[in-house]
C-alpha cells in the first residue's frame, strides 16, 4: 500500500498549551484510519492540521510526497465532514451538495447528475430541494457527506461525525460509513473518542493521548496487546497489575511466576501486566496460584461482572457462570492472556 | 398560571389609551377639515389629495432619495467595519463594539450639534482646510452637511445588529466553504454575506425609518429652508397650525415605514 | 506575508478611520468647552468661564432637572409595568399575546414623529395641558415597549414550573413573583431599564412636541440655543458626555471584573 499523507513530528501549541508534542504517521490510501483518544488529546487538531484549518507549529506535512503545511484549505485535496455538520442553512440539500462543484464552475448538467448520484449513494434521493434546517440529524450527516464526497476527494476527513446521534442511529452511520468507504474507495480520516466505534470500523486505529500517539495498530493489536497502561484501560476494562519481567516468557506478579508470550524486555524490568476481565477464568482455590474471596457479583445482561478480593487487589472477571458472594475462588489464565506493558514513566 | 395572568391587564388598559386611541385621532384628523376643534366634523380626502401637489411630493421625494443614500452609504461602511470588528478576538469585539455603541448613548441633538463647530465656514475643518492653501469650502446649510449628520449618528444602527449576525456565525461555516474549494472572495459572497442578510435587513430599516423621519439634523446642518418630510410635518403642527394635514402627513410617512419593513421581510424570508 | 500585512494594516486604518468619525465631534465639543473665547476655531486659552455661565443659567439648570427626573420616573414606572406585563403576557392566551406585542411593537416601529403627534393630539383632546405631566406621561408610554421586549425573552425562557414550584414549597403566587420569577429575568430588567432610561434622557422628538409652558429638557434647550454659535451648550455636551461614558463603562465593566473574581473563585475551588 502506498502512503498517501506523511506527519513528521507536528507540533502545535494554543494559548500556552501545547496540544501536539510531536505527532509521526504515514496513512495509506484506502485506508480506513480513526484518531482515537479522550478530549483534549489532539486528534481535532490533527485533523485541521491535515485539512489545512490550523497549521503546525512546527514539522511537516506530506501529501503525495509533497509538503503542503502553507496550502490553504481550498487548494487541498481533502474534504471534511464536520462535527455538526455545518450545512449552510441559506442553501437547500441539492445546492449545499453542489457548492464545491458550483465553486469550481462545472457545468450544470454534470452537477444535477453528480448531486443525484451522491443522493443515491447515501440514502437520500429525492431530497433535492428539502430544506437542510428540516432534516433529522441522521439525514444532515448524509448530506454533509454527501457533500464532502461529491468532489471526488482522495481523502474524507471525519470529525466525530456520530457525536450529535442518538445511540441506535449511531451503530446503523456506522455500517453505512464502512460501506460507503469500501464504494468510493478512498482513504477516511476518522476522529472519535468512542472506542468502540474505533474498533468496529477501522483498519487502523491510532490511540493519542497528551499531545501524543500512545499505539498505532489494527483493532485486534490495540486490543490484545495494549503498549502501555493509557490504551489499556482507555481501551475495554483491563486489570493493571505491576511486575517483573524475569526474563522472555517469564514475568512474575502478585507473588507468583508465570508464563507468558512476550519478549524483548530487559532482565527483571519492572513492567505492567494487562489481564482482560473475559481472559480470567474462575476455578476451585486448589486449582490456581492466586486466591481470593468473590467480593460482588452485578449481571450485566449477557455476563456477570465478579469482583474477586485477592491478597493484594480486587481482580475484575466476565464470566457467564455464576458465584456466590462469599465464595473462596482461584484465578487462573493461560500464557497467551497475559500482555507485557512498558511500564509508563 | 391564572395567577398571573392578569398582569397584562394594567397594560393592555395603557396601550388601548396611549397608542391605539392616538393611532385613531390621528386617522380621524387626516380625513376631516375642521381645524383644531372637533366641533363639527366634515369627512374629507382633501389633505391627502394635497399632498399630491408638486410642491409637497418633491420634498417626499426628496426625503426618500436621500434615506435611501444614507441607507446604502450606512450599509456599505458600516458592513465593512461589522465585519473587520468581527474577525478580532472576542474581547477585543466587546471593546470594540462597546466604542460603536458610546455615541448612540449620548444625545443625538449635543451630536449633532457638534457637527456645527466642524462643518461651519469658520469651523475647525475649514480653518483646517486654509491652512493647506484651499479656499474655504460651504459645507453647512448643505446636502454634504446633513448627510455627514445623518451617517454619523446612525451608522451604529447599521454596524451592531450586522455585528451580531456576524459573530453568532458558527466558524465552521467559513471552514466548510474553504473545505469545498471556495476561496476567501468566493467564501465571503456566497456565505458569509448571505448568512449575514438577517443583520442587513434589520440595519437598513433602521437607518432607513431614522433618516426618513429625522427633522433635527436637516433643522440643525441643512438650515431654515431644508425640508424633509420631518420638517413638513413639524411646519403643520407647529407653526401652520393645520393639524389634518399634519395627521395626513404623518399617516403616509407611516405608511412608507410600513411598505419598507413588509418588503424587507419578504426579501428575508425569499432568501430562505 | 506582505500583502498580509498590508491587508491588516489597512484594516486597522480602517477602523481608525470610523472612530475618528464617530468621536471627533464629541473631542472638538469637549475641548472648546474649555476655551476662553468664544471662537470655535481657535483655542485663545483655558478657562471655566463657561461652566460657570452655565450654572448661573436657570434655564438650563432647570432643563437638566427636567431631563433627569423624567427620565428617572419613567423608568422607574416604566420598568415595573413592563415587567409585570411581560410576565403577564407569557401565562395570557395566544390571542391577546399577538394583539399585545403587535400593538406593544408600534411604538418601536413607528417613526418618532408620528408617536409624538398622536401623543399629542391625544394630550388636546382630553384638555391636558402641556407640560411636565404630558412628557412624564409620554415618555413611560414610548419607554415601556423598549422594556417588554427586553424582559418578554427571558421570561419566556424559564422553566414553565418554576412558579408552580415556588407555590407547592409554599409561597404565595406574590412570593413566587418576588423571590422567584423576578430574580431570574433580572438580567433582561436591567437591560430593559438602561434602555429606558437613555431613550427618556436621550428624547427630544417626543418631548419637543408633547410638552409645553416653558417645560423642556436638555435636548430641547439645545435645540432652542442652536440658532447662535453658544459655548455653554458645549459645556453642558461635555458634561453630559462624561456622565454617560463613566456609566456605561460603570455598567460593562463591572460585571466582567464581577466575572472574572467569580472565576478565579472557582479555579481555587478545584
Amino acid at each position: 500500500m502506498n502512503t498517501l499523507i506523511e506527519l513528521k513530528n507536528i507540533t502545535k501549541t494554543f494559548d500556552d498549551q501545547q496540544v501536539l508534542k510531536g505527532i509521526n504517521l504515514k496513512i495509506n490510501e484506502n485506508e480506513f484510519l480513526t484518531l482515537l483518544g479522550p478530549s483534549g488529546c489532539g486528534k481535532t487538531t490533527t485533523l485541521r492540521i491535515i485539512a489545512g484549518f490550523d497549521e503546525a507549529d512546527s514539522g511537516e506535512l506530506l501529501f503525495d510526497g509533497i509538503e503542503i503545511s502553507k496550502l490553504p484549505p481550498y487548494k487541498r485535496e481533502v474534504n471534511t465532514v464536520f462535527q455538526k455538520y455545518a450545512l449552510f442553512p441559506h442553501l437547500n440539500v441539492a445546492e449545499n451538495i453542489a457548492f464545491g462543484l458550483n465553486i469550481k464552475k462545472t457545468d450544470k448538467t454534470v452537477v444535477v447528475q453528480k448531486v443525484e448520484k451522491m443522493l443515491e449513494l447515501v440514502g437520500l434521493s429525492g431530497f433535492e430541494k428539502r430544506d437542510v434546517t428540516s432534516l433529522s440529524g441522521g439525514q444532515q450527516q448524509r448530506v454533509a457527506i454527501a457533500r464532502a464526497l461529491i468532489n471526488e476527494p482522495k481523502v474524507l476527513l471525519l470529525d466525530e461525525p456520530l457525536g450529535a446521534l442518538d445511540a441506535r442511529l449511531r451503530k446503523e452511520m456506522q455500517t453505512e460509513l464502512k460501506k460507503i468507504q469500501k464504494e468510493v474507495g478512498i482513504t477516511f480520516i476518522y476522529v472519535t473518542h468512542d472506542q468502540e466505534e474505533a474498533l468496529s470500523m477501522s483498519d487502523t486505529v491510532v490511540v493519542m493521548n497528551d499531545g501524543y500517539i500512545q499505539q498505532i495498530g489494527t483493532p485486534t493489536d490495540v486490543y490484545n496487546e495494549p503498549e502501555n497502561r493509557f490504551v489499556a484501560s482507555f481501551i475495554g476494562e483491563s486489570n493493571i497489575i505491576k511486575g517483573t519481567m524475569i526474563r522472555d516468557c517469564l514475568v512474575s506478579f502478585d507473588g507468583f511466576e508465570f508464563e507468558c508470550v512476550d519478549k524483548g524486555f530487559k532482565e527483571n524490568e519492572e513492567i505492567e501486566v494487562v489481564l482482560r476481565p473475559e481472559d480470567i477464568d474462575i476455578v476451585k482455590p486448589e486449582n490456581a496460584k492466586i486466591k481470593g474471596t468473590v467480593e460482588s457479583v452485578v449481571f450485566k445482561g449477557v455476563h456477570y461482572e465478579i469482583m474477586v478480593r485477592t491478597e493484594l487487589r480486587s481482580y475484575m472477571i466476565h464470566t457467564t457462570d455464576f458465584f456466590e458472594v462469599g465464595l473462596d475462588v482461584g484465578l487462573t489464565f493461560g500464557p497467551e492472556d497475559i500482555h507485557v506493558m512498558w511500564k509508563m514513566v | 398560571m391564572r395567577y398571573f395572568k392578569n398582569l397584562v391587564k394594567p397594560y393592555i388598559a395603557w396601550t388601548a389609551v396611549m397608542i391605539v386611541i392616538p393611532i385613531f385621532m390621528m386617522l380621524l384628523y387626516s380625513i376631516t377639515n375642521s381645524g383644531n376643534s372637533l366641533v363639527n366634523i366634515q369627512f374629507t380626502f382633501e389633505n391627502f389629495k394635497r399632498f399630491t401637489e408638486p410642491v409637497y411630493l418633491s420634498v417626499f421625494i426628496k426625503s426618500i432619495k436621500l434615506g435611501l443614500i444614507t441607507v446604502v452609504i450606512c450599509l456599505v461602511l458600516g458592513y465593512a467595519l461589522a465585519y473587520i470588528i468581527s474577525q478580532f478576538k472576542e474581547s477585543t469585539q466587546g471593546v470594540l463594539i462597546l466604542l460603536v455603541t458610546i455615541p448612540m448613548w449620548i444625545n443625538m441633538l449635543l451630536r449633532t450639534y457638534a457637527w456645527i463647530s466642524l462643518l461651519s465656514d469658520n469651523g475647525i475643518i475649514n480653518a483646517f482646510l486654509d491652512k493647506l492653501g484651499i479656499g474655504p469650502i460651504k459645507m453647512m446649510y448643505t446636502d454634504f452637511a446633513v448627510m455627514i449628520g445623518q451617517i454619523c449618528d446612525f451608522l451604529p444602527f447599521m454596524i451592531i445588529p450586522i455585528h451580531t449576525s456576524l459573530s453568532k456565525m458558527d466558524k465552521s461555516y467559513v471552514e466548510a466553504a474553504y473545505d469545498l474549494g471556495a476561496n476567501p472572495v468566493q467564501t465571503f459572497f456566497k456565505v458569509v454575506f448571505k448568512l449575514s442578510i438577517p443583520g442587513v435587513l434589520n440595519g437598513i430599516i433602521m437607518v432607513f425609518l431614522l433618516s426618513i423621519s429625522t427633522f433635527v439634523i436637516p433643522k440643525l446642518l441643512g438650515g431654515g429652508q431644508y425640508v424633509l418630510i420631518g420638517n413638513l410635518i413639524e411646519s403643520q403642527f407647529v407653526s401652520v397650525g393645520d393639524w389634518n394635514f399634519g395627521s395626513a402627513l404623518s399617516i403616509v410617512l407611516a405608511g412608507i415605514i410600513l411598505f419598507a419593513i413588509k418588503w424587507m421581510k419578504k426579501i428575508d424570508t425569499g432568501e430562505n | 506575508m506582505l500583502v498580509r500585512r498590508i491587508a491588516s494594516l489597512s484594516k486597522g486604518l480602517y477602523v481608525l478611520l470610523c472612530f475618528a468619525f464617530f468621536y471627533t465631534p464629541i473631542f472638538v465639543t469637549m475641548i472648546f468647552s474649555f476655551n476662553s473665547s468664544k471662537s470655535l476655531t481657535k483655542f485663545t486659552g483655558f478657562s471655566l468661564r463657561w461652566y460657570t455661565q452655565l450654572i448661573e443659567n436657570s434655564e438650563i439648570m432647570s432643563a437638566v432637572w427636567v431631563s433627569v427626573s423624567v427620565a428617572a420616573l419613567a423608568t422607574a414606572i416604566s420598568t415595573v409595568l413592563g415587567t409585570i406585563t411581560a410576565i403577564g403576557l407569557s401565562k395570557s392566551r395566544k390571542i391577546i399575546k399577538e394583539w399585545l406585542t403587535n400593538i406593544n411593537n408600534i411604538p418601536i416601529m413607528n417613526p418618532e414623529i408620528v408617536t409624538a403627534i398622536g401623543l399629542m393630539l391625544l394630550f388636546s383632546a382630553m384638555k391636558f395641558e402641556k407640560g411636565y405631566l404630558t412628557m412624564l406621561l409620554a415618555h413611560i408610554s414610548f419607554c415601556t415597549p423598549y422594556v417588554i421586549t427586553s424582559v418578554y425573552p427571558k421570561v419566556r425562557g424559564l422553566d414553565v414550573n418554576i412558579a408552580n414550584a415556588a407555590m407547592d414549597l409554599g409561597a404565595t403566587p406574590f412570593q413566587a413573583l418576588t423571590k422567584v420569577i423576578v430574580p431570574m429575568i433580572k438580567p433582561g430588567i436591567t437591560a430593559g431599564m438602561l434602555l429606558a432610561f437613555t431613550m427618556s434622557f436621550d428624547d427630544f422628538v417626543i418631548s419637543y412636541f408633547v410638552s409645553g409652558n416653558g417645560v423642556m429638557n436638555i435636548s430641547m434647550i439645545v435645540y432652542n440655543m442652536t440658532k447662535r454659535t453658544n459655548p455653554t451648550i458645549n459645556a453642558l455636551s461635555t458634561i453630559v458626555i462624561v456622565v454617560i461614558f463613566v456609566a456605561v463603562l460603570v455598567v460593562n465593566v463591572i460585571p466582567k471584573l464581577k466575572n472574572k473574581k467569580g472565576r478565579k473563585i472557582n479555579e481555587k475551588n478545584i
